[in-house]
C-alpha cells in the first residue's frame, strides 16, 4: 500500500496539472507580462552601478594612474606585470583555498544545525536565536573581537597551550588561514543554517511518515529523505558561500592585513592594497578584472556541475 | 487595462530612478573653499584639541576665517590623496613631510614656502633644523612643523630588570647578554608588535644607523640601489638575524600587535623586559596601566654598536608632523599668518599640556609646565643633540612603497627571506 499509492497519485496529479499550467502560461503572457518596459529601471540601475564601473575599471587597467595626475595610457604594462607577479598568482590560489575550506567547513555544520533547528524540540527556538547572533554583528566587529581573543599572550591560546603551542596563530601561514576560515564560519554558518532550516521545513511530512512506516530510523531518514530533498538548497547555499569566499575582504583587512608577509594576501585584498595603499589604480584595476573573470568561470562551473541551471523539481517521489 | 496599469507604474519607476540619480549627484556638489575661508585639514585624533584652539585664536583677529576639517582613523593618506587634486582640496593640510608629500610636490600641487620665509625668517629659524629639514623636498621647504616630535626609544620595565639583576644596556653586547639572562628566567626579553609590521621596522632603522651611519639610507633614498648590497648593509642584517635567532622577541611576535594593546601589555605586566617604540609609548602605557607608568616604566636610547660608523647619539622616529600649503589657495597671506601661530607661546603650552613635545626653539622655556617634565626634557635634549634624526623608513619613501618595506622587514624577521632576499626587496623600491 505504501509503495503503490503515491505513484498513481503523482500521475493523476501530473495529468491534471499539466493542461492547466499550459493554459495559464498562454494567458499569462498576454495579461501579466508587459515586456521589456518593466525591466528598464532595474536595467538602468544595473548599467549605472555595475556595468559602467566595470567598463571604467577595464579602461583603467590599461592606464598608469596614481590619482593625482590624469591617467596615462600604459598599454598592456599592468597586465604584463600581473603575469610575472608571483603574489598575484599566489593570491588566486589563496582565494580559492579559503573558499573551498569555507564551503567544506560551513556546509556540514549548517546542514546539521539547520535540520536540527527545523524540528520541534524543547528550547529549540531559544537556542536557534542564540546561534543566529553572530550574523547580526558586523564583520569588522567580529574580526576585532577574534583578534583580541586569539592574542597569544593574553587570549585563549595563553590558557590552552596544549592546543595552541606557542600561540603564534597569526604569525604563520597555516594558522592565519585557519583563523580566517574559522572566523568566517563562525559568522556565516548561522545564515546558511537559516536557509537549511527553511528548506527542511518545506519537506513534506508524508515522506517521513512513509519512511517511518517502512521502518527507517532517524539516521536513515536523514540520509535518504532530508539530504536528497535539500539538494537544490545546497547548491544555492554553496554558490553564496563561493561568492562570499572569493570576495572575503574585511576579515583579512583586520585579522591579518594579508600577512604574515604575503601569506594571506588573497586577490580581493591584493587589489585593495595595489589601488588604495600603493596608489597604483591601474594595477589594482587589472587585479579586479582578473577576479571578475575567475569568479565568473567558477560560478559557471558550479552552475553546470550542480544542475542549478535546470533546477529540476525537488519534490521527488511525491 | 494593460495601458492603464503600465503608465503609472512606469512613471513611478522613473521618479524613483530620477531621485536616485539626483541623490548620487549630491555627493559632488559641495564646494571646497568658499569665499573668505581657508580650510585646514588634519588627522583626526586627541591632538585636535590643540588645533581647534589655534584655529579659534587665528579667527579672533583674522578677516579670512580658518575652518578645521579632520579625517579620523588610519586612512588619512588614502583619503587625502583622493581629494587633493579636486575642488574639495583644503588650503593647508597635515602630513609627515618627506615621502608623504613628495608625490604632491611632483604633481605640482604644493606651494614652496620660500616666499613666506623671506617675509618672516622666524618660520624657519624658530624650529629645530633636523626637524624642519624633513619637509624639505628637492631643496625647497614645503612644511611647517605643527605637532610634537616622536623619537623611538628603548623602553623597559624597571622591576623586571631589577629582578633579573641587569641594568639598561648601553651596548649591543649588553643587550645580547640581557636577552640570554631574561630568556633563562622564562621571560620574553623584548616585546614586539610584529603584527603591525612597523614596530619591526624600527629595529632595522636603528641597527642600520648604528652600523652604517645615516649615509647608507640617504644614499638608498636617492635611488642608489648599491647601498642595500654594501658590506655595512649585510653586517646590519646579520646583527638583526643574530638577535632574532637568540630568541630576543620570543616566538609568537607576529601574532602580537602594538595597536591593539598587545605588546604594551607584555611590558606592563612584566612578561617582557624591553620594547622599542616611539615616544607615544609613554601616553599609551599611562592610559592603560597608570600605576606601572608611574613606578616602573623606564626609557633610554638605543645601545651603541662596537665597530659601527653611526653615532650612538643618533635617533630615528617621526621627526614631527607638518602643515603644507596648496598652490591653489586664494588667501596666501592669511595662510602665512596661520602658519606663524605654529611657533607661538600659546601653541607650545597647549601641546605640552597634553603631553606632546613641540620642536620650536622656545619649547625649553615651558618644559616645566608639562605634566611629565623629566620625560619631555630627556626627549628634547636627545633630539636637539642628535647629529642625525632619521625619519622612519616608511615615511621617508613615498607612501606607495610602504607595503613593500613592511612585508620585507616582517619576512626577514620570520626567516622567510634571507639577507639576499631582503636586499633584493629593498632594491625593488622606487624612491620617487
Amino acid at each position: 500500500m505504501t509503495t503503490t499509492s503515491p505513484a498513481p497519485a503523482a500521475a493523476q496529479d501530473g495529468q491534471a496539472r499539466r493542461p492547466a499550467r499550459r493554459a495559464a502560461r498562454r494567458s499569462g503572457t498576454a495579461v501579466t507580462r508587459p515586456g521589456f518596459a518593466w525591466a528598464v529601471p532595474a536595467t538602468l540601475f544595473f548599467a549605472l552601478f555595475a556595468i559602467l564601473p566595470l567598463v571604467l575599471v577595464a579602461v583603467l587597467s590599461f592606464t598608469d594612474w596614481d590619482g593625482l595626475d590624469a591617467p596615462a595610457f600604459a598599454g598592456l604594462d599592468n597586465w604584463r606585470a600581473l603575469l610575472h607577479d608571483h603574489t598575484m598568482i599566489q593570491s588566486l590560489w589563496l582565494s580559492v583555498l579559503i573558499t573551498v575550506l569555507g564551503v567544506a567547513v560551513q556546509t556540514p555544520l549548517s546542514i546539521l544545525l539547520g535540520v536540527w533547528a527545523a524540528g520541534k524540540q524543547r528550547n529549540r527556538a531559544v537556542l536557534s536565536a542564540v546561534f543566529f547572533v553572530p550574523l547580526l554583528l558586523s564583520a569588522t566587529a567580529v574580526s576585532v573581537l577574534w583578534r583580541a581573543m586569539l592574542d597569544p599572550n593574553f587570549g585563549v591560546p595563553a590558557q590552552a597551550r596544549w592546543l595552541f603551542g606557542n600561540g603564534n596563530l597569526l604569525g604563520m601561514q597555516s594558522g592565519a588561514i585557519g583563523v580566517l576560515v574559522f572566523v568566517g564560519a563562525w559568522q556565516y554558518t548561522p545564515f546558511h543554517t537559516l536557509i537549511y532550516q527553511g528548506a527542511t521545513r518545506a519537506i513534506p511530512e508524508v515522506l517521513y511518515q512513509a519512511a517511518a512506516l517502512d521502518g527507517a530510523g532517524t539516521v536513515r531518514q536523514f540520509f535518504h529523505i532530508t539530504l536528497p530533498q535539500l539538494r537544490n538548497t545546497m547548491v544555492t547555499s554553496m554558490i553564496l558561500m563561493v561568492v562570499g569566499g572569493l570576495t572575503t575582504f574585511d576579515t583579512v583587512l583586520i585579522l591579518t592585513q594579508g600577512g604574515p608577509g604575503t601569506d594571506t594576501t588573497i586577490s580581493a585584498y591584493y587589489m585593495y592594497q595595489q589601488a588604495f595603499k600603493n596608489f597604483d589604480y591601474g594595477g589594482g584595476s587589472a587585479i579586479a578584472l582578473v577576479l571578475v573573470l575567475v569568479a565568473t568561470v567558477i560560478s559557471l562551473v558550479v552552475v553546470r556541475v550542480s544542475g542549478y541551471d535546470k533546477m529540476r523539481s525537488s519534490s521527488e517521489g511525491l | 487595462m494593460k495601458k492603464r496599469a503600465w503608465l503609472p507604474r512606469a512613471t513611478a519607476g522613473g521618479v524613483v530612478l530620477a531621485l536616485g540619480l539626483s541623490l548620487a549627484a549630491c555627493g559632488g556638489s559641495s564646494s571646497g573653499s568658499g569665499s573668505g575661508r581657508i580650510h585646514v585639514l588634519v588627522y583626526g585624533d586627541a591632538t585636535n584639541k590643540v588645533e581647534k584652539q589655534i584655529v579659534a585664536t587665528f579667527n579672533k583677529t583674522s578677516k579670512v576665517k580658518a575652518v578645521l576639517d579632520t579625517i579620523p582613523g588610519a586612512d588619512y593618506q588614502q583619503k587625502l590623496q583622493g581629494i587633493i587634486s579636486t575642488k574639495q582640496a583644503p588650503d593647508i593640510f597635515y602630513n609627515w613631510g618627506a615621502g608623504s608629500i613628495q608625490p604632491f610636490v611632483k604633481a605640482g600641487l604644493l606651494m614652496p614656502l620660500d616666499s613666506f620665509i623671506a617675509k618672516d625668517p622666524g618660520l624657519k629659524s624658530n624650529f629645530l633644523p633636523s626637524v624642519f629639514n624633513t619637509a624639505v623636498v628637492d631643496g625647497k621647504p614645503y612644511g611647517i612643523p605643527m605637532r610634537g616630535t616622536q623619537p623611538v626609544l628603548l623602553f623597559n620595565n624597571k622591576k623586571v630588570l631589577q629582578d633579573a639583576g641587569i641594568s639598561e644596556p648601553t651596548t649591543w653586547d649588553d643587550l645580547l647578554a640581557d636577552v640570554k639572562k631574561l630568556k633563562a628566567e622564562g621571560k620574553t626579553p623584548i616585546a614586539l608588535g610584529g603584527g603591525d609590521q612597523w614596530p619591526t621596522q624600527m629595529w632595522f632603522e636603528y641597527v642600520y644607523d648604528r652600523i652604517a651611519g645615516p649615509g647608507l639610507f640617504e644614499k638608498a633614498l636617492t635611488g642608489d640601489k648599491s647601498a642595500w648590497d654594501s658590506p655595512d648593509s649585510r653586517k646590519a642584517l646579520s646583527m638583526l638575524k643574530q638577535l632574532v635567532d637568540a630568541g630576543a622577541f620570543g616566538n609568537n611576535y607576529d601574532s602580537v600587535k602594538f595597536t591593539d594593546g598587545g605588546s604594551p601589555a607584555l611590558l606592563a605586566t612584566g612578561k617582557a623586559a624591553f620594547e622599542l617604540m616611539g615616544s607615544w609609548e609613554y601616553s599609551t602605557e599611562q592610559d592603560a596601566n597608570a600605576d606601572f607608568t608611574k613606578s616602573d616604566l623606564g626609557y633610554g636610547s638605543f645601545p651603541s654598536m662596537a665597530g659601527g660608523k653611526g653615532n650612538a647619539a643618533d635617533v630615528v622616529g617621526n621627526t614631527n608632523n607638518y602643515y603644507s600649503v596648496l598652490k591653489k589657495t586664494k588667501y596666501p597671506d592669511a595662510v602665512m599668518q596661520f602658519l606663524k601661530l605654529q611657533y607661538s607661546d600659546e601653541f607650545v603650552k597647549a601641546h605640552l599640556a597634553i603631553g606632546n613635545l613641540p620642536t620650536t626653539t622656545n619649547t625649553p622655556k615651558f618644559l616645566d609646565t608639562a605634566s611629565n617634565p623629566a620625560y619631555l626634557k630627556y626627549q628634547f635634549n636627545l633630539v636637539k643633540q642628535a647629529p642625525s634624526f632619521q625619519l622612519s623608513w616608511d615615511q621617508a619613501y613615498p607612501p606607495s612603497q610602504t607595503t613593500a618595506i613592511h612585508t620585507a622587514v616582517q619576512e626577514f624577521f620570520d626567516g622567510k627571506i634571507n639577507a639576499d632576499g631582503f636586499i633584493k626587496a629593498m632594491q625593488g623600491l622606487s624612491a620617487s
